[in-house]
């Protein structure tokens, strides 16, 4: 964000070192086509025919994505999954996101101790998808776990739930943790954007009487569009990709009673069905996949093109 | 310099976050760490005397040690075969099995798992017919019926049962005069009586959907009487028939002796409740044996199997898991041999007593008495684990369907007859008695 002015002074390579440079991305380029195009193809594929276990049977058309939309109970299992998903997503944008933007501003208005904040609330992000997963899940622990002891012990004993096995808190409990998790990140984006802003615009609209919110709304926030762009179309992947954290905490069941199915769960669920010894249904499970390969690859192309447009340029 | 080093560490993260988040958008269809099949140096069948190595694939990781005793057993008898034990985390097994058959390069041995989703490895062509392997016939029908393919052919060498029952703490018994209840109101009457002197009587989680289901299949035998289970494989009844409704209705009916906040509780936790004397009664299978003695080595075990309301009892049985032999292992013939020594009496005996479980073939004898118990009890009063021998097809299975309508009930949100209702629309879906 900040250094491609260094790039642009630097010096233009000449010779035989000009083109050998386009050959550095290859490798890259051979590990992302074998492991990311690659399958992609191959589930829209595997999506396209029958199949009785593991054996592909005749080709089905568009059969596995029209049972996916159309026969129960897998119509109401992708829609209930679809909107546990945009749950995951707009609670993150406003919790996670909104925590995080305060806290950089705070951080970038350089508060007492800012250094130490920005370490301390990056830390969780330092620790593994399923430790923090296993360490809430032991925290909310309905019996034996410090938050419900605590509420107890402050005389808010009736709050104190089975947070994980309630169908009513359990998502909202996993989303949360997200957010904890997620912040320190968004926090270093929105802070590298704010960073970004140069000085002599700032200081131009404080002596054109910018003060307060006023200099936040009108000022800061346009001109932080592409991280707010950046960590929007990030946490919509994020949130429509779920599936970690859920499975470290809740396994791939989506339980309790369908209440933290995401798209990605009930894929894996689909697809493999190891936990539950069933059929294994890979054309479902691929057409799944293939859904929510072009739900996120669309939303994040066309959102991006959106913002882009209207974002501020300085 | 500082804020130079800020934005390159920012730009690596986002880089690295860019890379993660286009991994995982594929699907999963990237392969998996497969057998090594065919890493010997020798080709071809029945290899005489050169040297052969198979490899076997198993869910057991916990039961490596056991396992590199009982092959050792048979290296030392044919010493030209060796074989590598290769366990896999349980939970990932079945995908790593299918991925690595499916690439053709799956293991000369496998763990099968029991009944529909073994079997379906068998229809899909992937593992060899066992019915010339002797020793086989050593086994009950009933046992073999776990891994016999629609073709009527039996697929897998078994290996043990498992069973479900309450087992129960026999010092809180004694210590408030209580028995081993004879019908479901003495089991009523006995809950009662530990509720009332505070001590939780019945070590439950609503967590984790597959415990719904096992304590269905413990619960529900004794609600059925004689001849439900042939009338509802012949689709002269269903699901929603008051046999099975009564063993659903008895599953709330039991809600009031589960410990606090029960709906948020796991396996871990139950266990824990039941090891630690906190509870006195605990629905679970002879795989927990060990589990709960390890917990707690002092704890006074029991376990009685379900009363039924004719003064009879019954013991949930089913078959967990057997061998077999990949179709294209380049070593059928030694691939064969090892399960003619599983076949053995030698083997099970070894086995039940390595592993401390009920060997599937009858009358072998362990040293614990309890396990002795219970191979006993899956001679003499067995009832089949019907939601895993017979409805665990369908996707989601029945079986998932029963746990998840389970849970409903549980959170209050479903009654006990929207669970079998919810149960019977989804066995319509497939099970072909009930279509007629």
């Amino acid at each position: 964000m900040g250094n491609i002015a260094a790039d642009r002074q630097g010096i233009r390579p000449k010779g035989r070192a000009s083109w050998l440079i386009h050959l550095f991305p290859l490798p890259a380029l051979v590990i992302y086509t074998l492991f990311v195009i690659y399958p992609i193809f191959s589930a829209f594929t595997y999506s396209l025919y029958e199949w009785e276990g593991l054996k592909r049977g005749v080709f089905a058309g568009w059969k596995n994505f029209a049972t996916l939309f159309t026969v129960e109970p897998f119509q109401e299992m992708f829609w209930n999954s679809f909107g546990h998903n945009l749950l995951y997503f707009v609670v993150e944008m406003v919790v996670q996101n909104g925590t995080a933007f305060g806290l950089a501003f705070l951080i970038y208005r350089k508060i007492r101790g800012a250094g130490f904040l920005k370490m301390a609330y990056f830390m969780p992000r330092l620790l593994s998808v399923i430790v923090v997963g296993i360490l809430w899940k032991l925290i909310l622990h309905p019996n034996f776990g410090p938050l419900n002891t605590l509420l107890t012990k402050i005389g808010l004993g009736e709050w104190a739930k089975p947070w994980l096995g309630d169908p009513d808190t359990a998502l909202l409990a996993i989303i949360l943790v997200n957010c904890w998790f997620g912040a320190g990140f968004a926090m270093l984006i929105f802070l590298a954007g704010l960073q970004s802003i140069p000085e002599e615009l700032i200081e131009a609209a404080r002596l054109d009487g910018a003060r307060g919110l006023g200099m936040l709304w009108k000022i800061i926030l346009p001109l932080c569009m592409p991280s707010i762009t950046i960590m929007t179309i990030f946490t919509f992947i994020q949130a429509f990709e779920a599936f970690e954290l859920v499975y470290a905490m809740q396994g791939s069941m989506g339980e309790p009673f369908h209440s933290t199915d995401t798209l990605a769960v009930y894929f894996y669920r689909l697809a493999f069905s190891s936990a539950g010894g069933g059929d294994v249904a890979i054309g479902l499970g691929s057409a799944l996949a293939v859904v929510l390969f072009v739900i996120v690859a669309s939303v994040s192309a066309v959102s991006l093109r959106l913002m882009l447009k209207r974002e501020v340029r300085h | 310099m500082r804020k130079f080093r800020f934005h390159a560490v920012a730009s690596v993260l986002l880089t690295a976050a860019l890379a993660l988040a286009g991994c995982s958008g594929g699907g999963g269809e990237t392969a998996s760490p497969s057998g090594d099949a065919g890493k010997s140096p020798s080709g071809g069948q029945g290899g005489g005397e050169q040297q052969v190595t198979l490899s076997m694939h198993s869910w057991r990781v916990e039961d490596t040690e056991g396992y590199k005793k009982l092959i050792a057993a048979f290296e030392a008898k044919n010493p030209n075969i060796k074989i590598e034990f290769k366990p896999f985390k349980a939970t990932e097994y079945n995908t790593i099995l299918s991925t690595a058959l499916q690439s053709d390069s799956g293991p000369d041995l496998l763990q099968l798992r029991p009944y529909a989703p073994g079997i379906s490895l068998a229809t899909a062509g992937y593992l060899e017919p066992l019915d010339n392997v002797p020793g086989i016939q050593n086994f009950p029908k009933n046992v073999t019926a776990a891994s016999t393919g629609k073709d009527g052919k039996v697929y897998g060498m078994p290996l043990s049962l498992s069973t479900t029952q309450f087992y129960y703490n026999k010092k809180i018994f004694e210590e408030n005069g209580l028995k081993e209840p004879k019908s479901w109101d003495e089991l009523i009457a006995t809950a009662k009586a530990l509720k009332e002197k505070g001590i939780v009587p019945i070590s439950f989680g609503a967590k984790e959907g597959w415990l719904l289901s096992l304590s269905n299949g413990v619960i529900a035998p004794a609600s059925f009487g004689d001849g439900y289970v042939e009338k509802l494989l012949k689709g002269e009844s269903d699901l929603k028939s008051p046999e099975y409704l009564k063993s659903v209705q008895r599953m709330q009916e039991l809600i009031p002796y589960f410990p606090e906040n029960y709906v948020g509780l796991d396996q871990n936790d139950m266990r824990t409740l039941f090891a630690t004397e906190k509870a006195a009664m605990y629905i679970n299978g002879s795989f927990e044996l060990e589990g709960i003695r390890k917990l707690n080595p002092n704890l006074q075990l029991d376990f009685f199997p379900m009363p039924t309301d004719d003064g009879k009892q019954v013991i949930t049985t089913w078959v967990d898991g057997s061998y077999a032999v990949n179709a294209k292992s380049k070593h059928k013939q030694e691939a064969l041999k090892f399960l003619e020594f599983m076949a053995t009496k030698e083997f099970a005996e070894t086995f039940a007593k390595q592993f401390h479980s009920i060997s599937a073939m009858p009358g072998v004898k362990t040293d614990d008495p309890l396990v002795d118990k219970m191979a006993e009890l899956s001679q003499s009063s067995s009832v089949p684990y019907l939601m895993v021998i017979h409805f665990a097809q369908g996707n989601p299975t029945t079986k998932q369907v029963l746990e998840n309508s389970l849970q409903g009930m549980y959170l209050g949100k479903l009654t006990p007859e929207q669970v079998v209702e919810e149960v019977q629309k989804s066995a319509a879906t497939w099970f072909e008695p009930f279509k007629k």
